[in-house]
Parts: C-alpha cells; structure tokens; sequence
C-alpha cells in the first residue's frame, strides 16, 4: 500500500490526531501485511463504537488486515453494525441505502475499471446477513447472475442486531429474539447454496473463531473478484448482545457452530483452483498460521 | 476504561492468538523485541475474549 493518499501536507501534519500520525509512520504500507501481522502495526481501523466481545467487529477487524491492496480498495456498506467500524477505517468506504450495496458496488466497480484502466480497484460488499439476505437479496443475486467482479462478504449475527433484534432471513429456526417473541417459523436462507449456482466463483464459509482462516478466504476472494467473476464470504460474526450471551463467549459460539451449521466450506470453478494453485506458489503467500485451538 | 486486561509478561510465550481474537483494533500489541504482548488499557473493553484463548492463562481481565 502506498502511503501516498494518506500523507498529510505540510501545513496539515502536525493538527492531525495522534492516531492519523501514527497511521502514516506506522501504518500497513510499503509491503504486504496479514491477520498475522497484527499487533506489529497500525491497523486500518481505529477505536469504534462496537459492543464488547462483538464478532462483527472482528470480523471488520480481520477482513481489514487481510486486504491484498487497501489503499486500491473501495468498500460498499449499507445499514447495519458493522458500520460503527467501517466508518472508522482508512479505507475508501461508502454507505449505501438499505439494500442497495450489490447494485451500488457493481456500478462502482465498472467505473473505476474505466477510470483506472492499469490499476486492480478492488470493490467489496461488507454487510450483514438483513442487509443481503432480506431487503438486498435481489440486487445480491443479480450482480451475481450478471457476474460482476465485485466480492461480497456477509457477517452473518442471525438477527438484525443494529435496530434492537428483529429476525432476519438467516436467523435459525425457531429462535427468538427480542423483537420475534414468537421465535423464527422458516430456516436460514440458502444464500451460500445460493451463491453455488448464480454465478459466483468461490465461496467460503467462515466464523471469527479461525482469523487466519478468514483472512486467507478474504485475500482469495478478493484476488479472484478482481480476474474472474464474484466472489462470496460469509462469516458468523456472534453478537452477544442480541443473543444475550456474556461477551467474553462469542469464540466459543464460533466455535460451537463451525461443528453444527457453521462448517467450514469452500468451492470454487476450475479457473479459480487454477489461478489460487499458481498463487501458492508465489514466495510472498507465507504459510498460514495455527489457528486458536481454546476456547 | 474502567474494565480492563492485564497481562503477565512473565507467562506470555507470543503466541499473538489473543491479539487475532480481539475486535478492538490496536488494543493488543506484540513488542519483537521482549516476545511478548502489552495491552493498551484505555482501548480495552474488557470483553474476556483474549483471556479465553490464551494457552498461558497469562491474560486476566480485572476492574481498577
Ligand atoms: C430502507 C431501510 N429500512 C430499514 C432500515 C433500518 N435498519 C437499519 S440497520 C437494519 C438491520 C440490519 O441488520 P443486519 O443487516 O443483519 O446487520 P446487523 O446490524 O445485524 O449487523 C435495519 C432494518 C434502514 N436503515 N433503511
Ligand atoms: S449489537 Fe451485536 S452486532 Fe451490534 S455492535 Fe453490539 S454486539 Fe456487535
Ligand atoms: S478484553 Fe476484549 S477488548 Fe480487551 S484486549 Fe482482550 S479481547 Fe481486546
Ligand atoms: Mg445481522
């Protein structure tokens, strides 16, 4: 990432916060970092407004880290928690009406194709599981069946957990919650089935509970938006608020899931194994790391 | 903050799992040097969830 949209004028370098400064000397520049260099450098999201111990938080934090090039990046957000914390990154960020984020990404990416014909802009939907399953369903799947390269990635909390929790289209069965007493009548929207057969070229399904792994499917997805069609991510990102849980739990509600409906799944065309076997064996894709094996 | 983590360094092996597993950003760092984490107490909030997966149980979070 070149530091070069970041770098204040002269005039300006010493008014700004501490953490600007501290973005600038110590930032993700100059060489790739990863979910595993976190905690030797400035991250791109700074202090935000999220609960304690909240999953879509870390999910942001995670998916932030392991960008390929977040200074080429343009996020694509839409109502919904998670942005309490894309609004406090150093990335190029734009909310969207409720919904709209595939349609407003689609047009964003053929743009800046056109604007930036030598440069990958990498256009990528962070949004939660209402804002794409419920009411940006149909502009999900058509910026899919129409194969625009954007990525797509869902941080699925299984409730509308911004306004209060009301249910969403990937809340489970049965679950109740503080705005669906009577508890969920229909299963979670297929939307990772879904994806399979619209037109996206990889898909992954993640939880917080493996960081590494979420980085490694992100930077896939992203790479491969940017060469051969859309990409999908969905993330369980627990929220112990709505699902009135201590915070210090939401790893182990990961966790739990990844062994019951939160399994890890990947697929992918041929083209995409293709293009993500050559990239192993750049020198630059380290090996990946352990991932926490408590709680 | 008014709860917060601490660490005990002497127990800290750096594995770096708890600074992948907290949602606030710059909260937890890794110094190189000393190989081991240090927490910046007015970010933290308190959550427990780096406490949950340290294999050291070198992190506990407390009131102050
Ligand atoms: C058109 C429109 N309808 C409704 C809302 C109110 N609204 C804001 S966020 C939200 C739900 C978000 O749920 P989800 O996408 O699951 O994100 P979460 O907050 O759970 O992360 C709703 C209904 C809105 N902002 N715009
Ligand atoms: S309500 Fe839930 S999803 Fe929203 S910030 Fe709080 S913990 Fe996170
Ligand atoms: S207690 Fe929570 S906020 Fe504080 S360092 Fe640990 S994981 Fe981060
Ligand atoms: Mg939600």
């Amino acid at each position: 990432m070149s530091t070069k949209i970041i770098t204040p004028v002269a005039e300006f370098a010493e008014l700004l916060p501490q953490e600007y400064k501290d973005l600038v000397a110590r930032g993700p520049h100059g060489g790739r970092r990863s979910v595993r260099d976190l905690g030797t450098f400035k991250e791109i999201v700074d202090e935000h407004p999220h609960c304690a111990g909240c999953g879509v938080a870390l999910a942001v934090r995670l998916l932030a880290a392991a960008l390929p090039s977040p200074a080429d990046t343009l996020i694509v957000g839409t109502p919904g928690c998670s942005f309490f914390s894309l609004v406090q990154t150093a990335l190029n960020y734009s909310n969207t009406a409720f919904g709209n984020q595939n349609a407003v990404a689609a047009g964003l990416k053929r743009m800046l194709a056109i604007r930036f014909p030598q440069v990958h802009k990498d256009v990528v939907v962070v949004a939660g599981d209402g804002g794409i399953a419920d009411i940006g369903l149909d502009m999900t799947l058509h910026s899919w069946f129409r194969r625009e390269k954007i990525t797509t990635v869902m941080l699925d909390n299984e409730v509308y957990a911004n306004t209060g929790g009301q249910e969403s289209g990937m809340s489970r069965l049965g679950r109740v919650l503080n705005m669906a007493p009577r508890g969920k009548l229909f299963p979670k929207i297929p939307v990772f089935e879904l994806a399979k057969v619209s037109g996206c070229v990889y898909g992954a399904r993640v939880t917080v509970a493996g960081p590494y792994r979420l980085g490694r499917v992100v930077r896939n997805a992203v790479l491969l938006a940017r060469e051969l069609g859309p990409t999908y991510v969905q993330v369980y990102a627990p929220c112990p608020t709505n699902m009135k849980f201590p915070p210090d739990q939401t790893l182990k509600a990961a966790k739990e899931a990844e062994k019951d409906h939160y399994s890890f799944e990947e697929f992918m065309s041929t083209e995409a194994a293709e293009y993500l076997a050559r990239l192993k064996t750049a020198p630059e894709e380290r090996e990946e790391a352990p991932e926490p094996a408590k709680p | 903050m008014y709860v917060t983590v601490r660490v005990e360094v002497e127990k800290c092996s750096g594995c770096k799992l708890c600074i992948v597993s907290c949602p606030d950003p710059n909260v937890l760092a890794f110094i190189p040097e000393a190989k081991h984490v240090v927490v910046n107490e007015h970010r933290c909030k308190g959550c427990g969830l780096c406490a949950t997966v340290c294999p050291e149980e070198a992190l506990t979070v407390s009131g102050n």
